[in-house]
């Protein structure tokens, strides 16, 4: 019978990156990388499994289905990373616990969530991040946005928008209506949902006044620049979402200062799993990219399921995405690093070792002929090989 | 090809839906010369409107709104559920309605419907079914179909089917009875997640018109 031919599959969700994707990929963590260290904010890295508790306790285990879980030989449940400010949570309750705050963590790892691949996201995807811990203020809220967009900027990105909303904004409206909590369970979740149509009937099904029942419906309408947040004063009446405004307009003031506020709008529909975040919360877009580049916001009770209160607020950009993204705008591509090919006669071996030395000291990049070869089969190699000099010791 | 920042893209979903969703559009002004489902271009664009209309077959309504392909689109709320794609569902366009049901030939009806319990259930709406059985602690065995899932029971493939009902002239016609109802289901806008953040004047504006225009025709 006829050998099998073998196909060497790779799993679900995985991929490979070749020398061209894999320079891209590079050339932008090294620039991240470079703009994190600049703002002050030290890389750490995590182990690529934890343990599926530390995983899931709290508030994030809404991705606990999704995860990638494996037995150790105790047969305790492990769980590949599907996301980093977890184990910076674990981190920051356990080894950090003592560093001065505010304490600035940044990371480039590979995570991994079971889901269905989408553009930009397979089951191993890579992201970018920082987490911003210990403090509460506008100020450090302000400083996460302004980082995240440099990190665009940097990248090479010119086209994009940042949308900035704040739960306590949504929460206040419910609770100024005076929505029993199933009711807000299941309002969150139809805006969780991006479902307008059902957050429509539900609240028609209220017992709340008509102006209430604009207002609610509204709020995934509420999209615009600075003059919306004036405009969504008039429907905060309660002290809690107008200090959600309040909040927002000295972000903006500061997102002004440092010169960034051109790419922010104001999105206070924007929704990101409600139980997780506790303030600010925001996404970037880019045209053609039918996903979010970029999300984060304030999630102060994290910490505090790792017995740790510690308010903190940060961001997670998609590396992949915004690879797709700088190419569909037609950023040029690193180019991989083919300077000269180096061969040689017969007897001169020693001779090329040395000249290898002396250009990539220079900081050419060389390959050196592993054996000696005519000056025709030296070319042959260096077109071949797509060098774009060849040197020949004759 | 991707959606330019100044156009809106907008897919139709081919069959019933699709004359009554650009009737709709031409209302609020917006249509394009040649727009049919029976047309050979798939892509029809109003360059003066700047709006471009995707002749879709119906099932990829979803994803091509969901990867930005199509800024919006239109689409039955059954569809949508099966899909499970990540989208907004702006709007209820209210026409194309039905509802997702379970029926079972007529002769064969047991008593209450955990009897059905790991029969055969003939579906184009595996997802749907499977959410509905699993309220009840059911497990079946779902047989994915594309069309005339009515033959399911009557060729002996499954116990019973799953599907959408108008008028219930097709199950009776196959001695099928309705045995359980499972969601209603009208036409829906849905729009790209992205495009409803960076397109948002727009979608809004046309949004509001498509409004203005259903509710005209509730009142007429």
């Amino acid at each position: 019978m006829e050998k099998e031919k073998l196909v060497l599959e790779i799993p679900y969700g995985t991929r490979d990156f070749l020398f061209q994707e894999a320079a891209c990929k590079r050339d932008l963590e090294t620039r991240l990388a470079a703009t994190f260290r600049r703002w002050g904010y030290d890389e750490v890295v995590t182990p690529t499994i934890e343990y599926l508790d530390n995983l899931t306790l709290g508030s994030s285990h809404a991705l606990e289905p999704h995860m990638i879980k494996l037995f150790d030989r105790a047969n305790r449940t492990l769980a590949l990373r599907h996301e980093m400010t977890t184990p910076i949570a674990r981190l920051a309750a356990s080894r950090l616990k003592d560093e001065p705050l505010p304490l600035k963590v940044s990371y480039i790892s590979n995570v991994f969530r079971y889901e269905q691949t989408q553009t930009g996201r397979q089951c191993e995807f890579y992201q970018a991040g920082v987490e911003l811990m210990g403090s509460t203020t506008a100020a450090a809220d302000a400083e996460v946005i302004a980082l995240a967009i440099r990190c665009l900027l940097e990248a090479g990105l010119q086209d994009f928008t940042i949308c900035l909303g704040q739960v306590e904004f949504v929460n206040g409206l419910m609770a100024q209506y005076g929505l029993t909590a199933a009711e807000q369970a299941e309002l969150q979740e139809a805006l969780e949902q991006r479902n307008l149509v059902a957050l429509e009937a539900l609240v028609d099904g209220l017992d709340i006044s008509a102006s209430g029942k604009a207002a609610l419906k509204r709020l995934p309408l509420l999209n615009g620049g600075a003059e919306l947040l004036q405009s969504a004063y008039a429907m905060a009446l309660n002290e809690q979402s107008r200090r959600a405004l309040d909040n927002l307009s000295e972000i903006y003031r500061l997102l002004e200062a440092y010169g960034v506020a051109q790419y922010v709008r104001f999105d206070l529909g924007i929704i990101r799993d409600l139980s997780y975040y506790t303030g600010m919360v925001f996404e970037g877009y880019t045209a053609g990219l039918g996903y979010p580049l970029v999300g984060g916001g304030r999630y102060d009770r994290l910490l505090s399921d790792f017995g740790n209160a510690c308010p903190a607020t940060g961001f997670a950009l998609g590396i992949e995405r915004l690879m797709l993204a700088l190419s569909s705008a037609g950023c040029p591509a690193p180019q991989a690093d083919k300077g000269v090919y180096l061969g040689y006669a017969p007897g001169q071996t020693a001779q090329a070792i040395a000249r290898a030395a002396e250009l990539r000291a220079a900081g050419q990049s060389v390959e050196v002929a592993l054996q000696a070869q005519s000056e025709t089969e030296a070319q042959a190699s260096q077109t071949a090989k797509g060098y774009a000099e060849l040197v020949y010791l004759a | 090809m991707q959606p330019t920042e100044d156009y809106l893209t907008v897919a139709l979903p081919k069959g019933k839906l699709f004359g009554l969703a650009a009737d709709l559009f031409a209302q609020i002004g917006y249509t394009a010369e040649g727009l049919s489902d029976k047309s050979r271009k798939l892509i029809i664009s109003n360059d003066a409107k700047r709006i471009r209309f995707i002749v879709a077959k119906t099932a990829d309504v979803p994803t091509y709104v969901e990867y930005g392909a199509a800024d919006l689109g239109v689409i039955g709320k059954d569809v949508l559920v099966e899909s499970r794609k990540d989208v907004y569902e702006l709007l209820d366009l209210g026409f194309g309605k039905c509802h997702v049901m379970m029926a079972v030939p007529r002769t064969q009806k047991r008593a209450r419907l955990a009897d059905y319990a790991h029969t055969r259930v003939a579906t184009k709406f595996p997802h749907i079914a499977e959410q509905f059985f699993s309220q009840y602690g059911m497990q079946m065995e779902y047989i994915k179909m594309n069309g005339s899932i009515e033959l399911g029971p009557i060729v002996g493939l499954s116990e019973s089917i799953v599907d959408i009902v108008e008028t219930g002239t097709t199950l009776r016609e196959n001695n099928l009875e309705e045995i359980a109802y499972i969601m209603d289901a009208t036409a829906r806008l849905i729009a790209n997640r992205v495009s409803f953040k960076l397109k948002f004047d727009r979608i809004n504006t046309m949004v509001q018109d498509l409004r203005q225009v259903l509710a005209a025709q509730a009142n007429a």
